[in-house]
């Protein structure tokens, strides 16, 4: 089946077989390497995108239903800021969960521009990390939420 | 695995497509890729309702109707912006995750059938009407919902919508009780509402999640405490009455022992949290 959807900007138009997974599909055919299985059913969130600004899992999707869709993973994100600000809190290890996280975190601070502690937990509640503990994710949500804000003050 | 996926526009497009091709409808997928990746489902047929021409949650007639494909996001945006702050954001809150509200639909998880659905277990406590098509017609959940997995359609029927009742003045408490914030699917849950008069029970309904076949609500039970003083001596009674009336069983989640002494602490639990009470 054809689809056709803009991912990262770019307009794709791509003949894929209705069995794919949108996982699959970003990773093998289009080169998407941010986007990553782990569990394959939901649980882990490492597999998360945006679709039409929401985030939701590529691995419990078809290719088929990205027809007509906007998409973005980390590769499209118009700036570094959420990236610098994990990068900067130390919420990374071995970085396997990240571009979830940074997915997750870009659906909340797109919403809500000075999330509590609270906030920032529900939103990143779908997304597991085996290695930090989530303290320095959560600060690093909060460094994201402070330097989007100092960038708009500026301007 | 998948070989045909179809995108029906009109009830009657979608109606027939299930009766020729036996294939499953989703929307958001979230529980049936999981079973089909788990092997549990096994099909060459998907049809996504999603391309169906549906109004939007509203409110009519003093009910809340949630059609076929509407997340529980869009739902808890809804609940928000017509400050319908009841028990039913409580409880759309803890489904799933973020991605999950995102994608999954209420009218999804009733079609499941699941005893520990969180949706169901609002439907019940709700007295939600379910809306069918193409025959256009209503059932209440208890009908509809006729074992653990097993609803009550025919094969070219299909749920386009539930009703629920919009409660006002009602205290109301839930609670489920799993091992992580996400993603949890119950061990138990209790949901209860309760509007009451000088001290007294006016109207109550509760409901468990988890603990029998189907949730576990007893509205014969719920009559007879209508005039009752509010009070330690009826929640303990209450305790017990619903201690004996669930039928749990023991899976990987936990044993029937311990789901038998949930029900009961749950129901104090509540009593505490709703009246400010320390009773143990």
């Amino acid at each position: 089946m054809i689809v056709k959807f803009k991912l990262n900007g770019k307009e794709i138009v791509k003949d894929v077989p209705v069995y794919k997974r949108a996982l699959d599909f970003l990773r093998d055919d289009l080169g998407i390497l941010s986007v990553k299985e782990g569990c394959g059913e939901g649980e882990c969130g490492a597999c998360t995108i945006l679709v039409d600004g929401k985030n939701v899992h590529s691995c419990l999707m078809l290719a088929v239903e990205l027809d007509g869709k906007e998409v973005i993973t980390v590769e499209g994100l118009e700036d570094k800021i959420i990236q610098n600000a994990y990068v900067e809190a130390g919420a990374i290890q071995c970085g396997f969960c990240t571009p979830g996280f940074i997915i997750s975190t870009k659906a909340l601070l797109e919403q809500n521009k000075n999330p509590s502690s609270e906030e920032i937990k529900e939103a990143l509640e779908g997304n597991l990390c085996r290695c930090t503990g989530y303290l320095k994710i959560e600060d690093a949500v909060k460094l994201a939420a402070k330097m989007y804000n100092k960038g708009s003050d500026e301007r | 695995m998948i070989k045909n996926y179809f995108r029906p526009k009109t009830i009657d497009e979608l109606s027939e497509l299930k009766y020729k091709t036996n294939g499953y409808l989703f929307s958001g997928g979230t529980d049936l890729f999981v079973k089909l990746r788990a092997g549990i489902i096994d099909t060459d047929t998907v049809i996504d309702t999603k391309y169906l021409d549906t109004k939007g949650i509203e409110i009519k007639d003093k009910k809340l109707f949630i059609p076929i494909n509407a997340t529980y996001n869009e739902l808890r945006y809804f609940i928000k912006e017509n400050k319908l702050n009841n028990i039913l954001e409580d409880i759309v809150k803890t489904i799933g995750s973020p991605m999950i509200r995102n994608r999954g639909t209420p009218v999804g998880n009733i079609s499941n059938a699941s005893p520990a659905g969180d949706f169901v277990l609002a439907s019940y406590l709700f007295n939600a009407q379910i809306l069918i098509e193409p025959s256009s017609k209503k059932i209440p959940i208890k009908d509809f919902i006729k074992s653990p997995g097993q609803i009550n359609l025919e094969q070219n029927e299909f749920v386009y919508g539930i009703e629920l009742e919009l409660l006002t003045d009602y205290k109301f408490y839930f609670e489920k009780v799993g091992r992580r914030n996400a993603m949890i699917i119950s061990i138990a849950s209790i949901g209860i509402l309760i509007k009451e008069e000088d001290n007294k029970i006016n109207d109550i309904r509760i409901a468990f999640g988890s603990v029998a076949p189907t949730i576990l609500r007893d509205e014969n039970l719920e009559k007879t405490l209508i005039g009752k003083t509010i009070d330690e001596e009826l929640f303990k009674y209450l305790a017990n009455e619903y201690q004996k009336l669930s039928s749990p069983i023991t899976d990987v989640r936990a044993t029937k022992e311990y789901r038998k002494s949930l029900v009961h602490n749950l129901v104090i639990k509540a009593y505490n949290n709703l009246f400010e009470k320390v009773v143990r």
